[in-house]
């Protein structure tokens, strides 16, 4: 694979075969929670996009320029956390000022993606698989996307189960983990098409 | 190693306070919305502290805009007139507003946050509410659970209201709840007595209100409350009137008869009033003695089932029925009605079947 | 189980205090998310949907206001009776609209027993499939609810089908 074409395969690989959510099992609390109603998906689903793939490329700049330069690698999970946490507080005030509509969209779910493990996890992958700038963009856009289809699918399939009949024990978390499962396995007959890292 | 540990420290150090300076700053200009103007009627102006909704904003402003769900967003009462400084429509207005409202600029002010200068209208008795102190002079029990609470007025000393309209009482933080509550009372004094206000409150379980009223209030006590409020009232014409209101219905009801004894209004008037049994029935001595000062008056109260010990002669009977067979016709007549939206629905029914229009019956829409 | 922020703050309005004087979680320490699913589990398992609990509901009440704060008898053999007090509470899970302080008691003769619901349970029912929290005051047994008011199950398939 040629380098340009490099971005574009880790976008594809990271929205399909190494689905940050059913691959990597990443994300999963507010996942299972927020999956109950498709409408809530929905606004979290494009608020995770939103704050992954800034919050990589903040993370690049932040641990390529400052972090390497000063040998404090190991400082990432740290620092990595700080940052996410700053910006999503800035972006909050930002859109409260800005739209009163979008906030009242978006804005709520942001405190709620701050502890999501999936957002630290994207860019503690961008560093361990050493991707540049563009990459780690691509990377960070794909994972987010690919989080929201993941979690879009399981809040259809939700809508759905409220009429099945499930096994007293398995209720709420129970089965919803195990379709999650299933996804995961349906995710996996895509790993034919590309594979990174 | 020293060294090394130095500068991991000082690093993180560094990049926290780096981005604590940020939020700081963040927070003292995006987030801060400063002072802005809210021109009001054109005339008056109030520089207030951006951020924060426009109801709230104009309660600290001394200016009560009526609410019953506390700025929830769920009554719709609160709409004001936003001509200039608003922002887009908010998805918890728009179930609230009309096409026409929409146009007109017509916004829920406890959902629409003020954050640049604005400038707005709202009806002109509004300026006439206003906070009042007062302490509790009086408690008595009318029924087993109707208390009568009188409050003296301390600051202002004197409210300017109409017979008929209602007041917003504060209930404080007790017991489990942690924050004030407001909830609307007729009052039920006479309104030349403007250094006091009687309200009829009436034990809802599981109330906040009525559970603070009926266990921790005593007299003494200092309270708080708002208005007056309401466009119930006795209209100025010739017509006949027929009132219909049971329990603590009664309040507005007695607050027009006291007014219209003082000012010798002669109009033939009805009260209908509707009660389980003889122990939910009160106040009868002071509408005999109205029946006196109002030669015109009635006073026509109707049991729907009365206990054997109560030896009731009086009507009995559901009180629609009872209105339906006094009223010979509807011609000429205003009716007042207060009570709950059941009662009020099946009592226009009947009051529409004898003839009255609809435009003539008065009632309370926040009950 | 973690629950979205939108039902933390209607858990919030839930309390003791804010919207009732006993809130609507009596002293049920679990979290709303998982009031909700157990319920409408339960609701599931016996062949109805909350829909359909709180349509039932609403009839009686409908029917029952004919007898303005009396016992009214309504087929097949219920007796009904609606009381309310003026004013409305808005709905804990917010949204438009004050809901009127309307209590409805249900006496199903044929089995000789009463229950007692508010319209605030109705629309918590049929809107958002909430019971309220167990040991709340007016907490409503989903069984309880499809028994006394006979409401109609749909047959559960208690074999799984054979194959031929």
């Amino acid at each position: 694979m040629s380098e340009s074409a490099y971005p574009i395969a880790i976008f594809f690989a990271a929205v399909f075969t190494n689905n940050i959510l059913l691959s990597n099992y990443l994300g999963m609390c507010s996942f299972l929670s927020v999956s109950r109603e498709l409408k809530t998906s929905f606004g979290l689903g494009v608020a995770v996009i939103f704050v992954m793939t800034s919050t990589s490329m903040l993370n690049w700049v932040v641990y390529y320029k400052v972090l390497q330069p000063l040998g404090l690698e190991y400082l990432r999970f740290i620092v990595f956390i700080i940052v996410i946490a700053a910006f999503v507080q800035l972006v909050e005030m930002i859109i409260e000022r800005v739209s009163e509509v979008l906030y009242a969209a978006l804005g709520i779910f942001l405190p709620l993606i701050t502890v999501n493990c999936a957002i630290l996890g994207v860019s503690l992958f961008m560093v361990i698989r050493e991707y540049t700038f563009v990459e780690s963009i691509t990377f960070g856009l794909g994972s987010g996307i690919g989080w929201f289809l993941a979690i879009l699918a399981m809040a259809g399939i939700r809508q759905k189960l409220k009429r099945a009949r499930i096994p007293h024990g398995l209720e709420g978390a129970g089965i919803t983990l195990i379709i999650t499962g299933m996804m995961a396995l349906a995710f996996m007959g895509f790993s034919g098409m590309l594979q990174i890292g | 190693m020293f060294s090394a540990l130095m500068i991991s420290v000082g690093a993180v150090t560094g990049i926290s306070a780096l981005l604590a300076v940020l939020m700081v700053i963040a927070d003292a200009t995006i987030g801060n919305y400063g002072e802005v103007k809210i021109t009001i009627n054109g005339d008056h102006e109030y520089e207030v502290k951006g951020g924060k909704p426009l109801l709230g904003t104009l309660m600290e402003q001394e200016i009560f805009i009526p609410s019953a769900c506390g700025g929830r967003g769920s009554c719709g009462l609160c709409k004001v007139k936003v001509k200039e400084g608003a922002g887009q429509f908010l998805p918890t207005e728009l179930p609230w507003l009309s096409d026409e409202e929409k146009e007109n600029n017509i916004r829920l002010s406890c959902q629409l946050k003020v954050k640049n200068d604005m400038s707005i209208e709202i009806p002109e008795e509004l300026f006439n509410v206003k906070e009042f102190q007062a302490k509790i002079a009086k408690v008595r029990d009318l029924t087993h659970d109707i208390k009568e609470v009188t409050m003296e007025l301390a600051d202002p000393p004197e409210i300017n209201m109409v017979a008929g309209q209602f007041v917003q009482l504060r209930i404080p933080e007790y017991e489990l709840t942690d924050e004030p509550v407001y909830r609307a009372y007729s009052v039920a004094s006479n309104p030349s007595d403007t250094k006091h206000v009687e309200l009829e409150i009436r034990l809802v379980p599981n109330g906040i209100a009525t559970t603070y009223v009926h266990n921790y209030l005593k007299e003494g006590d200092d309270i708080i409350f708002n208005g007056p409020y309401g466009d119930f009232f006795l209209r100025d014409t010739e017509r006949e009137i027929i009132c219909i209101a049971g329990g603590s219905g009664m309040a507005p009801i007695k607050s027009i008869l006291l007014n219209m004894a003082e000012r010798g209004i002669d109009r033939r008037v009805r009260y209908f009033f509707g009660a389980r049994s003889k122990k939910d029935l009160f106040l009868v001595d002071e509408m005999r003695r109205l029946e006196q000062e109002l030669p015109n008056f009635k006073f026509i109260p109707a049991l729907s089932n009365p206990e054997e010990e109560d030896e009731w002669e009086g009507e009995t009977g559901l009180i629609t029925d009872i209105v339906a067979s006094h009223m010979e016709t509807g011609d000429n007549t205003e009716a007042y009605l207060c009570g709950s939206p059941g009662m009020i629905d099946a009592c226009v029914k009947v009051l529409s079947e004898k003839g009255v229009p609809d435009e003539l019956i008065y009632y309370d829409k926040f009950g | 189980m973690k629950q979205s922020p939108q039902l933390q703050q209607v858990q919030e309005n839930m309390r003791p205090g804010v919207l009732t004087l006993h809130g609507f979680l009596g002293s049920d320490k679990r979290d709303l998310i998982e009031i909700l699913e157990e319920d409408e589990a339960e609701v599931r398992r016996m062949g109805t949907s909350h829909r359909a609990i709180a349509d039932k509901m609403a009839y009686l009440r409908d029917r029952g206001k004919d007898g303005l704060g009396e016992f009214i008898d309504v087929d097949p053999h219920f007796e009904v009776r609606v009381d309310s007090v003026r004013g409305g509470i808005p709905s804990p899970f917010g949204g438009p609209g004050l809901i009127p302080k309307t209590n409805t008691t249900v006496r199903n003769t044929a089995l000789q027993r009463e229950i007692v619901y508010t319209d605030i349970n109705i629309h918590l029912i049929g809107e958002h499939g909430f019971y309220e929290g167990k040991g709340s005051l007016f907490r409503m047994e989903p069984h309880e609810l499809v028994e006394i008011l006979e409401v109609e199950t749909e047959q559960q398939q208690t074999e799984l089908p054979s194959n031929r």
